[in-house]
């Protein structure tokens, strides 16, 4: 008898607890905290835009290993960069950077875990709502394809202490144009890039945390791997600034060509003896 | 005696129960559920009072000012151009326009912040709901600083209400494509109450008042949106294939072989002097 009541008291306070967690009660205790604002961390040889391999400044010295048609296009678009052209970056019409190139953090970083899904939130051409599904579904069997493609996650307990300190994140079904850095280091035309990430704090300092990233793409001659390292904002309250591509820009794009809008809004070259565009759909008011 | 041990079984049981919440615990279920793909109900389009139709069936409540400006640039609409609207440069809607929801829109809730995803333009909302006060100096955004409060009308500790208040924006912004203004000293103030329906758990309401200076009174409207069952999310890049091009202050478009024409008849070609003259 005396157990019974015990038993129904236990029971009592099951219920309880149930109703104080709520049914849909998340303890994000069981996750890293990845909260607040991350700023890319950039090595010391760094300099000009972020870039892909953050230790190493962007262009050639970030020793992509390219095949030998895509250092031939990746040279050919340097050149076309020395000259006054934007090259394969295609990023200076305001398109989604995407994967990897987002990960640059070229403007701070902000991630929401819930339990089903991660988001990456970049406000840099504020093209980037990196929604990572960690609710265990499969691939589905037809993805539209998209700048930031499909992410797939899982997270891991590597320690077995009952919370997760590492995701691990699957990318695929793109569409591009897309390059690594607006060096215009580019990716495979074919979008077939497979991009796999280990997502975890710094052991020793909180406030970094690391992604590990490789790329697996039809322009490599093999996996490229770099480690990235974000910095917390530990301001808990930190600014974010609404950065709008298209808000002032001055590049304009006709046709296959690029020109700049000058000072007083008119149309300029942005090479020299560069043509001007074909105004073949006007009627000729001139002569 | 049983009593005691009944007392230190439900003690026993609140104690185990205690890790299970956790310090950090998210008691999801005091808020309500906003989770989900939400779209404008079948046959509203982008219009800001959904009640009525678009342009100047919208009513909007303008003063004779603003009313003008509006008209002069519905007829710049009507010769091929784009009059008040500027969002064919893929400038974002901003606030109140955002809450149209051309694309659909998902809503994350956490205790301090709730998100506002809108695929449209990428846009997002930060609305903070950490308790904290107006920033006196902050760089004003299309979408403005948007500070909320969760209210618990029915006393039941379950939050059923977003209130919501956004300042501090920046433009130009209008409420829709036809154009209709908000005034330029962007001193506008967006009140928003957002809730589940009663009867249908899968209807959103935003009851938004807009305060502006181009307007003789606060307009408000309520907007509707419609929970999607297993969605899918496609992304939408404005830049992507846009055909509008502008070049000191006019909008020409882009010809489907790649040459620049005219929006509007009898539009001048753009002014190319700072090109060599390759003739003559």
């Amino acid at each position: 008898m005396l157990d019974r009541g015990a038993m129904g008291a236990l029971g009592l306070a099951a219920m309880l607890c149930l109703a104080a967690s709520g049914a849909r009660a998340f303890d994000d205790a069981q996750y890293p905290n990845l909260k607040g604002q991350w700023i890319g961390v950039r090595g010391t040889a760094g300099g000009g835009q972020p870039s892909f391999d953050p230790i190493k400044r962007w262009g050639t010295t970030q020793d992509a290993p390219l095949t030998g048609e895509y250092e031939a296009l990746f040279k050919a678009n340097l050149v076309d960069q020395r000259e006054g052209g934007q090259g394969t970056n295609a990023t200076s019409t305001c398109l989604a950077p995407g994967m990897p190139m987002v990960m640059n953090a070229h403007s701070p970083m902000e991630i929401i875990i819930l339990p089903e899904v991660t988001y990456i939130r970049v406000d840099h051409i504020r093209d980037t709502h990196r929604r990572i599904f960690t609710d265990g579904r499969d691939w589905p069997a037809e993805i539209e394809p998209s700048f930031d493609g499909y992410s797939i996650g899982q997270w891991i307990d590597t320690k077995g202490d009952g919370r997760y300190d590492l995701l691990e994140v699957e990318t695929r079904g793109f569409k591009g144009p897309r390059s690594y850095d607006a060096s215009g280091l580019p990716l495979h035309r074919d979008n077939k890039s497979v991009f796999k990430e280990r997502i975890y704090l710094d052991r020793a300092n909180p406030n970094l945390f690391h992604d590990d990233v490789t790329v697996i793409d039809d322009g490599l001659t093999r996996p490229w791997t770099v480690h990235k390292t974000y910095r917390r904002n530990t301001n808990p309250r930190p600014i974010w600034v609404e950065y709008v591509c298209a808000e002032g820009q001055q590049l304009v794009h006709i046709g296959n060509e690029g020109y700049m809008l000058s000072a007083d809004g008119y149309l300029m070259p942005t090479r020299k003896n560069q043509a001007p565009p074909d105004l073949k759909y006007f009627k000729q008011t001139q002569k | 005696m049983l009593y005691r041990n009944a007392i230190g079984a439900v003690s026993l049981g609140l104690a185990l129960c205690a890790p299970i919440a956790g310090a950090r615990a998210l008691d999801e279920s005091k808020y309500p559920d906003f989770a989900g793909q939400w779209k404008r109900p079948p046959g509203i389009g982008n219009q800001f009072d959904t009640s009525k139709g678009q342009g100047r069936a919208q009513q909007v409540p303008l003063t004779p000012e603003y009313q003008a400006v509006f008209e002069a640039g519905l007829a710049d609409q009507a010769l091929g151009g784009q009059g008040n609207d500027p969002t064919y440069t893929c400038i974002p809607d901003g606030m109140p326009r955002v809450m149209n929801v051309i694309f659909p829109m998902e809503i994350i809730v956490t205790p301090n912040t709730t998100y506002m995803l809108i695929e449209y333009l990428t846009q997002q909302r930060r609305i903070y709901t950490d308790g904290r006060t107006l920033p006196e100096d902050f760089e004003p955004s299309f979408t403005g600083y948007s500070i909320g409060k969760w209210i618990d009308a029915d006393a039941n500790r379950r939050y059923q209400t977003l209130e919501v208040e956004t300042r501090l924006l920046k433009g130009p912004r209008t409420y829709d494509p036809s154009g209709a203004p908000l005034h330029p000293d962007n001193q506008s103030v967006v009140q928003e109450r957002i809730y589940l329906d009663k009867a249908n758990h899968d209807i959103l309401h935003d009851d938004i008042t807009t305060v502006d200076h181009a307007l003789t009174r606060p307009w408000t409207v309520n907007k509707r949106y419609v929970r999607v069952p297993n969605p899918i999310w496609v992304e939408s890049s404005c830049s992507e294939g846009n055909p509008h091009v502008r070049i000191d202050g006019q909008s020409y478009m882009m010809s489907a072989d790649g040459h620049l024409m005219p929006a509007k008849k009898g539009q001048k070609a753009p002014d190319l002097r700072y090109f060599n003259e390759p003739k003559k």
